[in-house]
């Protein structure tokens, strides 16, 4: 049994950190009604930006989070204000301007390949001072890297809540999604409220960046591989929602390291899309998703 | 002249220019260019009549490009079926799985059904890698499959490009007149209307979500025959090349750019992307990898935020003027308008 255990434990560590990552993506759905399709890439710009930190001051990655959470923050923002936002305004009767999903493609194309050009295709690493460490409880091996990655998504998760329940900007932000003429009609900027929300999301891919790179690799096109994990989770736990987003990424970060006990982990994959369909199928609007976004 | 007759002629031309076209230019090279021009041309206005008449985004049309291939090469090596036969099944097999995909997903939203169709996509990929053999089939993972050469006519394999021109043309053809004629009919307008405003063409009465399945059903028929017509140019294949997000999103780039849901769009889409594509992977590669895909990137958000109908606006009106200017109908112009 003790195998079992061990999975479901650095399942639930890996799966947070994916939760993490979704979360971001699913405020800016929440927000804007759009699927950010260069979630992933803004991720794999925040490992750069943490990597680089990271290697050129050598300090501890998660003191990198002060310059890298801020630089993310400022480049969502201004990716919406320069890129998204004239789609938006063209297209501002509809509900859910399938152009800007376009537009956010182009992005993510440009990026990665920007990348690719910039620092070539190559896989990186960087030795932390944590980089391989772990500890044990037991029998139990819990990798610390990614204790303090769930330690992080539970810190960014309550900063969210509080953020959006409490700050007039927070509440700016809901009401915008629940309703942006209403909202604009009530003297809220929405664009400004789609800015500020677009640099949220990425800032929290800063953090993802910070997190993973003790552990993970440094590459390009690292960002597909959480995009199409993103996208699964917060279908799976309902777009535009918090809880939604951090329990789809536990079960999925399950499904990949109990499925890895009995097959390879390319056929996890095959699982993990097949869950994906059949919650489609089954209940759309996810586990905790509203009705009315699909 | 008239404007009318002089659009028929360039027409004609056009048209005489492009059937006759391997018979001035011999150049196997740049016939392959051409012919891979036509077979983009061929899965996006296939994917159109999905993406842009039902007015979704389907993210996942590698896929059956895929069934396609596999079918026809499968059927073709196990029982030596001749592809021309394998194409139609490897359409079948598609448009099936089109259906039964299409009916749960087509009732959902525009995001959730771009992000359905993209897990559906990559989940084939994903099973195909891992697969050498399906039963008693070769698959060969992710290796892929190397058609055995026997060059006859009933075998689908040629020496020369210049048969392979043809059936790609006359499939863009039919893909065109299909496309076409659909609009004229009921189906069309219901697409167009249920596109636009689905709760209002439900509300008169409407069943949007079945003729959009048909609309699926269509699409993935005709892409699934791309997919055998790929397999037998290019005689080898694997999943990397014919599966997966790359292929999927390059095909509804393509009718994005060009303007989805109009009947040229998908051509000319084609026509000026692939080129694009082509050369500065040709020219830049060495140096830059991926400067073509930050091209791809760069014309798809600057046309979407400048004409987000395509580009097809801007070039028929620029069609339109060039025809008035050399008929002299310039100075009218102001009169008519």
């Amino acid at each position: 049994m003790d195998f079992i255990i061990q999975a479901i434990v650095s399942g639930t560590l890996m799966g947070s950190i994916y939760g993490l990552a979704a979360l971001g993506l699913t405020l800016i759905f929440g927000v804007i009604k759009v699927i950010n399709f260069a979630h992933g890439s803004c991720l794999m710009v925040g490992m750069y930006a943490a990597y680089w930190v990271v290697m050129l001051t050598g300090v501890n990655p998660y003191l990198a989070l002060i310059v890298v959470v801020p630089l993310l923050f400022f480049f969502g923002y201004f990716l919406q204000d320069i890129v998204i936002k004239p789609v938006l305004e063209a297209q501002s009767d509809v509900r859910e301007p399938t152009e800007v999903i376009i537009v956010t493609s182009g992005v993510w194309y440009i990026l990665d390949n920007i990348t690719l050009m910039i620092f070539g295709a190559e896989y990186r690493v960087v030795q932390t001072s944590i980089t391989g460490k772990a500890f044990e409880i037991g029998e139990i091996i819990v990798s610390t890297p990614k204790l303090y990655g769930l330690i992080a998504t539970v810190i960014v998760s309550v900063a969210l809540v509080w953020f959006l329940k409490y700050t007039k900007m927070g509440k700016a932000i809901r009401a915008a999604s629940l309703d942006r003429e209403a909202a604009s009609l009530m003297g809220i900027n929405q664009y400004r409220v789609y800015n500020i929300a677009f640099g949220i999301g990425t800032a929290i891919m800063g953090v993802v960046g910070c997190v993973l790179i003790p552990f993970y690799y440094v590459f390009p096109t690292v960002g597909v591989i959480f995009d199409v994990k993103c996208f699964i989770i917060v279908v799976l736990g309902g777009l535009g929602s918090i809880p939604g987003a951090l329990l789809g990424g536990v079960i999925i970060g399950l499904i990949e390291s109990i499925g890895a006990q009995f097959m390879t982990s390319t056929w996890t994959e095959l699982i993990v899309y097949l869950v994906f369909l059949a919650v489609l199928f089954v209940k759309p609007a996810g586990l905790f998703g509203e009705k009315r976004d699909w | 002249m008239t404007k009318e007759t002089l659009d028929k002629i360039l027409k004609i031309v056009l048209i005489v220019g492009v059937f006759t076209l391997p018979i001035w230019m011999s150049s196997p090279t740049y016939l392959q260019i051409l012919i891979l021009l036509f077979f983009y041309a061929y899965l996006t206005t296939s994917w159109n009549l999905v993406g842009g008449w039902a007015g979704v985004l389907p993210l996942g049309h590698s896929a059956y490009v895929g069934i396609g291939a596999y079918t026809s090469t499968i059927l073709f090596m196990h029982y030596g079926l001749s592809p021309w036969i394998g194409m139609l099944a490897g359409g079948v097999l598609a448009a099936i799985v089109g259906t039964i995909i299409g009916i749960p997903t087509l009732k959902l939203r525009g995001a959730y059904f771009a992000l359905a169709t993209m897990a559906f996509g990559e989940g084939v990929r994903v099973f195909v890698e891992n697969t050498d053999k399906l039963g008693p089939f070769v698959l060969n993972g992710p290796r892929g499959i190397c058609i055995p050469l026997s060059e006859s006519f009933w075998n689908f394999q040629f020496m020369s490009k210049v048969p392979y021109y043809y059936i790609i043309l006359i499939m863009l053809c039919t893909a065109l007149f299909v496309t076409w004629y659909m609009s004229r009919i009921r189906i069309g307008y219901y697409l167009n209307a249920g596109g636009e405003e689905p709760e209002a063409a439900e509300a008169l009465g409407v069943n949007v979500a079945k003729y959009k399945v048909i609309a699926m059903a269509i699409s993935c028929f005709m892409t699934g025959l791309a997919g055998t017509f790929y397999a037998q140019l290019a005689l080898y294949f694997y999943p990397k090349a014919i599966l997966g997000l790359d292929f999927s999103f390059e095909i509804a780039f393509i009718a994005l750019i060009g303007g989805r849901g109009t009947l040229a769009g998908p051509v000319l889409g084609a026509l000026i992307l692939r080129p694009v594509s082509d050369f500065s992977r040709i020219y830049f590669s060495s140096f830059l990898p991926g400067l073509h895909l930050v091209i791809y990137g760069l014309v798809l958000i600057l046309v979407m935020i400048y004409q987000p109908r395509g580009i097809q606006e801007p070039l028929n009106k620029f069609y339109n003027w060039i025809l008035d200017k050399a008929t002299g109908n310039i100075e009218k112009k102001g009169v008519k308008s």
